[in-house]
């Protein structure tokens, strides 16, 4: 099975660690990876602020990028919403645009929903060993509906899976949100920490990074002891035998 | 009399008409099957839940007691007329009522609420205005009563509702301005759901043009609030204690 | 009500750091959340997705012919011996009700929950023109008495704890302090009963108007609608033009709806049912009844097809209630009368002014909202269409967006166009961050807009070599296992 990896712009400047891991735990499992370099970002920041011109023009970009991959694998839940969802919305007036849009959209997967829907089984190590809690991605969970997935992969990585208080509610990052109204965004943060330091878990995990960035960037603040990881890390991790 | 005149009216209707794209009203009624179907077809269904209900009576019976008792009624399931004036004689001695207020319907022909309240040494009174009372009367009486009394139209199993439908001799306040009040309830007048009362409702409307459906009330279990802290509280304008005597 | 929403970034951050205020949010959201789950848990399979679908398709299809349905709501309701007036805006509304107050000669007034009346300040209306208003919903009544506007669409008074009550019956009612729920809803119970006996006037809102037969549903749990629809001689409800239905057999189907979206009951207390003023022959009711059907804005949404579904709205708060950023801050921030994501949608669209520019950014675009709506209104796409309306220049409002935040976009733009330009502005980047970065992070983000973000987090640097750089490095000559 081959498939193209659209790493996200997060993790491509922020996260390449991200990256390594999906490639790791893809490559295991028996995937060719390739990666299209001329990918940059899909246009989600332009397009949830309101600037469909410039959403637009990145993701036309895009379209031309992946014209030929067979599936393309994104380890996040907004850009993979992005690319499956709202590039329909933005081609809806361009008939051969939004064929290709569409074409796109199907052949698109959000990592985890990848792993356990298209590569199936995934014959992962289970070295992973502590307890996880899981955070849904509010575009994984609402535009995509996945949250049965990663749960499944962390617990076949051997992690203790253990939910947190309202795991569906939204972490409060919203891109250009976060910055435009930083008081409200890290009380809606606030909470979150709260339900995951309960839970007593080493790490929480998600699958998208803006959620990840967020919920890091306050841990490393407050200099709490949990970590924050991309699912795929967390599976990359096991195969390594290694603990959280 | 206030009333708006019919230039000024067209003229707001105009620019909904032109917010939605249009220029001139519809020339025909919008294919919307629940407004168009025809009165025979309407007594059909109407027909077919009559059947029904009755066909499924024990069932429903039971559903709207569970619901009914779920909804913070107080159930008092009777066999007969007898019984159940007495369960209403039992209610009021219960509260220590001193006046009894109620409706003035055929059902209390059969079922001798007033002298059950008199063996419980309390003092029915009938809320209908006439020779010797007036709608202020009945209006203040209402309001210095311990417990109403009313029948009720219908009842819905599924949502542990009474129907009341006000008229001569069913006053509105009956059943609201005291703080204890009982439904007598047959049980061929409880329906299975919502649907089955509407269905007939329109019905009627059909068959009446003008008035048919003036004025109804459900009354689905104890006035309640969660005004204040959102802490539920049981009573506040309405009565807080609400008991349900099915006759079957 | 006048428009306040121009300073929703000082009150939504007043609000966060209003400990009292939270403690009240988080009890009351978290039990509406819970008892809306639970109760839609008896509708099995995809029923209860059934229900939203065929609610949402009436709606939609109301709307596209409500000039019709308007229509029949005055046909029938004439027919039933009452009144119907439409009215452009609030302004027209309230001089259409005071007009019918002065013709009754009504000194005293007494109002179950209205929303419109709330978009009218009816209350400051009446007591201008000498009319005592009196709102006896309890949670309306307490804000009244506060003087104040409600905080939540379905629990105006949420945000009181009962000390704060006790205080404000003390100061009006004249009654002895208590810290007893049970109490201090005798003590409203008591002082409302007089005035249900003496008032003239009765003025409700409707939660549906059905075409068909001309009827106002009232859904309440208190029985002050009831009370507010039968003692008083003339009973004026007061509508917005989308709460038509079409026919008296989809009342069933919002009834289901409503009453477990909004505070997960399966019904509530009491519905009414009002079709027109009582019979001759009947005990008690209004002698004379008016259906004020009120546009003020209405039409702007009506117009847009973009924002037409936003009137299929039945006012449940479910939306609210789930809404990350509401059940942090609060309804009052939103600055007018409807909060929560749909107040973000249709406050700019009602009111048409500039100061509400900043609600459709009070969001996550989570989605939470859209999957709770029983009409399935898509409300973060709505928001995204304000946004991207403001990105654009709406020539009939100022932009929201600063020109700042449009040069980053473009900077954005430009950066992302080739793989190339991207490595070329992360070098610049990585560059520029190095005497902000401290063991692998940065605390302070001295750059517009993104300095926000320093506030309680850290930013991630970025990294020493891109995704694409270790990809060409080590990762693109690895094999496949």
């Amino acid at each position: 099975m081959r498939a193209a990896l659209c790493a996200t712009c997060l993790v491509d400047q922020f996260f390449p660690e991200v990256g390594e891991a999906v490639v790791a735990v893809l490559r295991r499992a028996g995937v060719e990876v390739s990666f299209p370099e001329e990918q940059t970002c899909c246009g989600q920041v332009a397009f949830n602020g309101g600037y469909e011109r410039e959403a637009r023009e990145a993701a036309l970009r895009f379209l031309d990028v992946f014209d030929g991959s067979e599936h393309v694998v994104v380890p996040s839940g907004s850009c993979a919403s992005m690319m499956k969802v709202f590039y329909l919305e933005l081609f809806e007036d361009d008939p051969a645009l939004l064929e290709r849009a569409r074409s796109l959209s199907e052949r698109t997967h959000e990592f985890t929903e990848f792993m356990v829907n298209v590569v199936g089984d995934t014959a992962a190590a289970k070295g992973f060993e502590g307890k996880v809690t899981y955070h849904d991605a509010c575009h994984s969970l609402r535009e995509l509906r996945i949250s049965a997935e990663p749960r499944a992969l962390l617990e076949q990585a051997g992690a203790e899976v253990v939910e947190m208080q309202d795991s569906d509610r939204c972490c409060g990052f919203g891109g250009l949100f976060s910055v435009k109204y930083p008081h409200i965004s890290t009380a809606i943060l606030e909470e979150k920490l709260a339900n995951i330091e309960a839970t007593g878990a080493d790490a929480v995990a998600t699958t998208d990074c803006g959620c990840l960035m967020h919920i890091r960037g306050a841990m490393s603040r407050k200099g709490m002891q949990q970590r924050a990881l991309h699912v795929a890390e967390a599976l990359a991790a096991a195969n390594a035998g290694e603990g959280a | 009399m206030t009333t708006q005149d019919p230039e000024a009216k067209a003229a707001f209707l105009q620019r909904v008409r032109e917010a939605i794209g249009r220029t001139a009203p519809l020339e025909y009624v919008p294919d919307y099957p629940p407004l168009k179907s025809a009165a025979v077809r309407q007594e059909e269904k109407v027909r077919t839940i009559e059947a029904r209900s009755l066909a499924r009576r024990d069932r429903i019976v039971e559903t709207y007691l569970e619901n009914a008792a779920r909804a913070g009624w107080r159930v008092h399931r009777v066999w007969s007329p007898e019984d159940a004036a007495d369960a209403v004689g039992d209610i009021a001695q219960g509260i220590r009522a001193k006046t009894v207020a109620r409706s003035a319907e055929d059902l209390f022909r059969a079922v001798d609420v007033d002298g059950a309240l008199r063996r419980n040494r309390a003092n029915p009174v009938v809320l209908a205005a006439g020779r010797s009372r007036s709608r202020a009367d009945v209006r203040r009486l209402a309001f210095e009563a311990d417990m109403g009394v009313t029948g009720v139209a219908y009842a819905i199993a599924e949502t542990a509702s009474c129907v009341i439908t006000p008229r001569k001799g069913v006053a509105r306040v009956t059943s609201l301005a005291p703080p204890v009040y009982a439904a007598i309830v047959r049980a061929e007048q409880v329906l299975e759901t919502l649907d089955d009362y509407f269905a007939l409702v329109r019905h009627q409307h059909q068959r009446s043009r003008t008035r048919s459906f003036n004025y109804a009330n459900f009354i689905s279990g104890p006035s309640r609030t969660g005004d204040i802290e959102q802490t539920l509280t049981i009573g506040v304008h309405g009565p807080g204690e609400v008991h349900l005597v099915l006759i079957s | 009500m006048s428009v306040r929403t121009a300073q929703f970034r000082s009150a939504s951050a007043q609000a966060v750091a209003d400990p009292k205020l939270q403690t009240a949010l988080e009890r009351v959201m978290g039990h509406f959340t819970e008892a809306r789950a639970h109760a839609i848990e008896e509708f099995p399979g995809d029923s209860w997705e059934q229900l939203r679908e065929r609610a949402s398709a009436i709606k939609a299809h109301t709307l596209e012919h409500l000039d019709y349905y308007l229509e029949l709501v005055d046909k029938s309701v004439t027919r039933n011996g009452g009144h119907v007036h439409f009215a452009a805006d609030a302004e027209e509304a309230a001089r259409i009700v005071l007009d019918i107050a002065k013709q009754a000669e009504a000194k005293q007034v007494i109002k179950s929950k209205s929303m419109v009346s709330e978009e009218m300040e009816l209350n400051r209306r009446f007591e201008e023109a000498g009319v005592e208003p009196v709102e006896t919903d309890l949670g309306e009544y307490i804000i009244q008495l506060a003087g104040e506007t409600p905080f939540h669409i379905i629990a105006p008074a949420m945000h009181k704890s009962r000390q704060e009550v006790s205080a404000l019956f003390q100061q009006w009612l004249k009654s002895a302090p208590t810290n007893e729920i049970k109490q201090l809803c005798a003590i409203a119970r008591d002082a409302l009963r007089e005035k249900f006996r003496t008032a003239d006037m009765g003025v409700s809102g409707a939660n549906f108007v059905v075409a068909e037969t001309g009827t106002v549903v009232l859904v309440t749990n208190e029985g002050n609608g009831r009370m507010t629809t039968s003692l008083p001689r003339v009973h004026v409800a007061i509508s917005g033009i989308e709460k038509v239905i079409p026919a008296i057999e989809d009342v069933s189907l919002f009834l289901r709806l409503l009453p477990r979206s909004a505070t997960g009951q399966r019904i509530t207390s009491y519905n009414s049912f009002v079709s027109g003023p009582r019979a001759q022959s009947d005990e008690d009711g209004p002698e004379e009844f008016h259906l004020v059907l009120v546009d003020n804005g209405r039409l702007n949404l009506l117009r847009d097809p973009e924002f037409r579904e936003a009137l299929k709205c039945i006012r449940c708060g479910a939306c609210l209630n789930t809404c990350p950023v509401y059940r942090k801050i609060g309804g009052h921030a939103y600055g007018w009368v409807y909060s929560g994501p749909i107040g973000a949608v249709i406050t700019p669209m009602l009111t048409g002014v500039k100061g509400a520019k900043d609600l459709p950014y009070a969001s996550t675009l989570c989605g939470a909202c859209r999957d709770v709506c029983p009409v399935k209104i898509d409300l973060p796409r709505l928001l995204l269409r304000l946004r991207q309306r403001e990105a654009e220049g709406d020539p009939a409002r100022e932009r929201s967006s600063t020109w700042l935040e449009r040069m980053l976009m473009g900077r954005w733009s430009n950066a992302v166009k080739t793989r190339e330009a991207m490595e070329r502005s992360a070098r610049l980047g990585r560059f520029l961050q190095r005497p902000m970065e401290r063991s692998g992070r940065i605390r302070r983000l001295p750059v517009p807009v993104l300095s926000g973000w320093s506030r309680g987090r850290d930013f991630p640097p970025l990294a020493r070599k891109s995704f694409a750089q270790v990809w060409r490095e080590r990762l693109a000559q690895e094999p496949s296992e």
